[in-house]
């Protein structure tokens, strides 16, 4: 079930990339679309009645019913990674914004 | 001892190093280059794991054949890019310190999850150099772009973990291997989206023009030459050693292939000015490596890819040079620019007849393997096709050629007066390197077994049937 949540997310957010002209609307657009991404990765560690994937003194078995941890390991790189891309995007509306003084791609004009 | 590792993190940990020597980043930058090409005279084919884990659980690192020949590509195209065009590096030292690091290691791991990270690294370095001399809106075009197709890219990645629950990618051609290749055409053609993004190939690559069009003597090479030259690299080994394309899937990604080299060399054909001739020649190019890739034909794909991108090094340099000092690449501007400049100007020629496939030069090597390759697979269509692309691509080429070498206007008797009063002055060198690796062009057309040779120490790989030429990945397993 929520594979197909975090997929609609994912569309949601390329619907966004596509319909919109704001560049910051843009950068929240790719953000939608890597939250719903990274949903779609945790999503795949999931095992129905399962618990999370530590050793405690309760939990002490390793052939007890775990999640899968790897794919929260990756998701946590992509995350970071959707961070460092997220932030050279405002770095560079700003920049957009100082010479356009408008966010607006069709009020920018010009080539391209 | 395996110098794989080193081959990232030198550059890396150099990278930080720039960060606190900002004045001399440059000189840093200059030092990773050297010491990786020198690094890959001594580095020893094997695999090396990294962190402890053991494969296929561990991320490892790979020195093969292909990725050997990948290495070598990569850090001499760097650091000949660098070196011809030192003093338009400026404050971005730093900047491309990551991006070797990143580049190394795109091609060294045999990790797949670890390439997506690799792959991102390098595409925030790109971003970061489209950005130079203002041109902040092509970037975040770029950037939006990239975003979307890496993303694309991880959604295949997930989906492959999901279906087969490893990510080694030797661990997973095997595993691939077992099941009907139906059931991953979903996961492929999302690789195929992401990496076709960096590579350039046609519904995908609406950013190059915006980045490709305005970039200086340094971004250009670097992002036509080293970037490309990787992203196909790595390209080629998912696409011919990883994942088994379905059938249905395979017309589907020629075709796209097929077409991007077509239209890619029509919209060459219709421009007039160097850069965006070049720029869209390259997009035909990265079609035509591409769908070598997809048809299974890897040694004519890597001939021909290292045929484009050193031709693109030398072309997108003195572009580049003449664009910053002339505010111009218009050729109407720009007739007899040559004239002055004859070590340059042959260079440029050399470069150009080399992509063409002109017989002296090394294209014409890799264009015969292209050709040969095919047929040996009884594909009639493609190389018509290809020939097809060719006859355009001359016809721009030539056209060009002799609007640049030549004075005054077409069907007048051409005297010096008529030259473009434009100036440029390039520094000795781009001059020394753009000739060198000219000479290089045509010392390997008419040696062409040299650089397999050296490579590999046997002629062995001439032989399609020699099992040394089916590139092997181990997992270290």
């Amino acid at each position: 079930m929520i594979q197909y949540f975090s997929i609609i997310l994912m569309l949601i957010g390329i619907f966004g990339l596509l319909i919109d002209r704001n560049i910051l609307k843009l950068i929240v657009s790719l953000n939608v679309f890597e939250i719903g991404l990274n949903l779609f990765i945790v999503s795949i560690g999931f095992v129905n009645n399962g618990i999370a994937p530590i050793l405690t003194a309760n939990n002490s078995s390793s052939n007890l019913n775990f999640v899968d941890p790897l794919p929260q390991a990756l998701v946590l790189t992509s995350i970071v990674i959707g961070l460092g891309i997220t932030s050279l995007g405002l770095a560079f509306a700003r920049k957009i914004y100082k010479e356009y003084n408008t966010f607006d791609l069709n009020e920018m004009g010009g080539n391209n | 001892m395996n110098l794989q590792i080193l081959l990232i993190a030198i550059p890396l940990l150099l990278a930080f190093l720039s960060l606190l020597l900002k004045k001399q980043s440059n000189n840093l930058l200059l030092v990773a280059g050297v010491m990786n090409v020198a690094f890959l005279t001594i580095i020893q084919k094997g695999t090396t794991v990294i962190g402890g884990f053991q494969p296929p659980f561990g991320i490892t690192l790979v020195v093969d054949n292909y990725s050997f020949m990948a290495l070598v590509v990569l850090n001499i195209l760097f650091l000949t890019t660098i070196l011809m065009s030192r003093n338009s590096i400026e404050e971005y030292g730093s900047v491309l310190l990551v991006a070797m690091a990143g580049l190394n290691g795109m091609i060294l791991t045999g990790d797949i999850f670890n390439l997506f990270v690799f792959l991102e690294i390098t595409s925030i370095t790109a971003y970061i150099l489209a950005s130079k001399n203002n041109n902040y809106k092509n970037a975040f075009h770029y950037l939006v772009i990239g975003t979307l197709g890496s993303g694309l890219f991880l959604f295949g990645i997930a989906l492959l973990y999901g279906m087969f629950g490893t990510l080694n990618m030797h661990d997973l051609s095997i595993r691939i291997a077992d099941v009907d290749s139906a059931v991953i055409v979903l996961p492929t053609f999302m690789i195929f989206i992401g990496l076709a993004v960096e590579s350039k190939l046609m519904p995908f690559s609406s950013w190059v023009k915006g980045v490709l069009g305005n970039a200086d003597d340094i971004v250009a090479p670097l992002i036509a030459g080293s970037y490309a030259a990787t992203s196909l690299f790595v390209f080629g080994r998912l696409f011919s050693q990883v994942l088994v394309i379905d059938s249905s899937l395979k017309i589907l990604l020629l075709t796209i292939t097929v077409v991007t080299l077509v239209l890619g060399e029509f919209a060459a054909f219709s421009k007039s000015k160097i850069k965006e001739i070049l720029l869209f020649s390259s997009i035909g190019q990265a079609g035509l490596v591409a769908t070598l890739f997809v048809s299974g034909l890897v040694l004519p794909a890597v001939l021909q890819l290292i045929n484009n991108v050193f031709s693109k090094v030398v072309l997108f340099t003195i572009t580049g040079k003449i664009a910053k000092d002339t505010d111009t690449d218009e050729i109407a501007e720009l007739r007899g620019i040559f004239a002055d400049h004859k070590i340059i100007g042959v260079s440029f020629t050399i470069a150009s007849l080399s992509l063409l496939g002109l017989p002296l030069f090394f294209g014409f090597y890799s264009k015969i393997n292209v050709m040969f390759g095919l047929f040996s697979l009884n594909i009639y269509l493609i190389p018509a096709l290809i020939l097809f692309s060719t006859i355009i691509e001359g016809a721009y080429f030539i056209r060009m050629l002799l609007n640049l070498w030549n004075t005054g206007e077409e069907g007048e008797k051409s005297k010096l007066e008529y030259k473009t009063d434009k100036i440029v002055s390039f520094s000795k060198y781009k001059k020394i390197g753009v000739l060198v690796i000219s000479i290089v062009i045509v010392l390997m057309g008419i040696f062409p077994s040299l650089l397999l040779d050296n490579l590999y120490g046997d002629k062995t790989l001439l032989n399609e049937n020699n099992p040394e030429y089916i590139f092997e990945i181990k997992g270290g397993m």
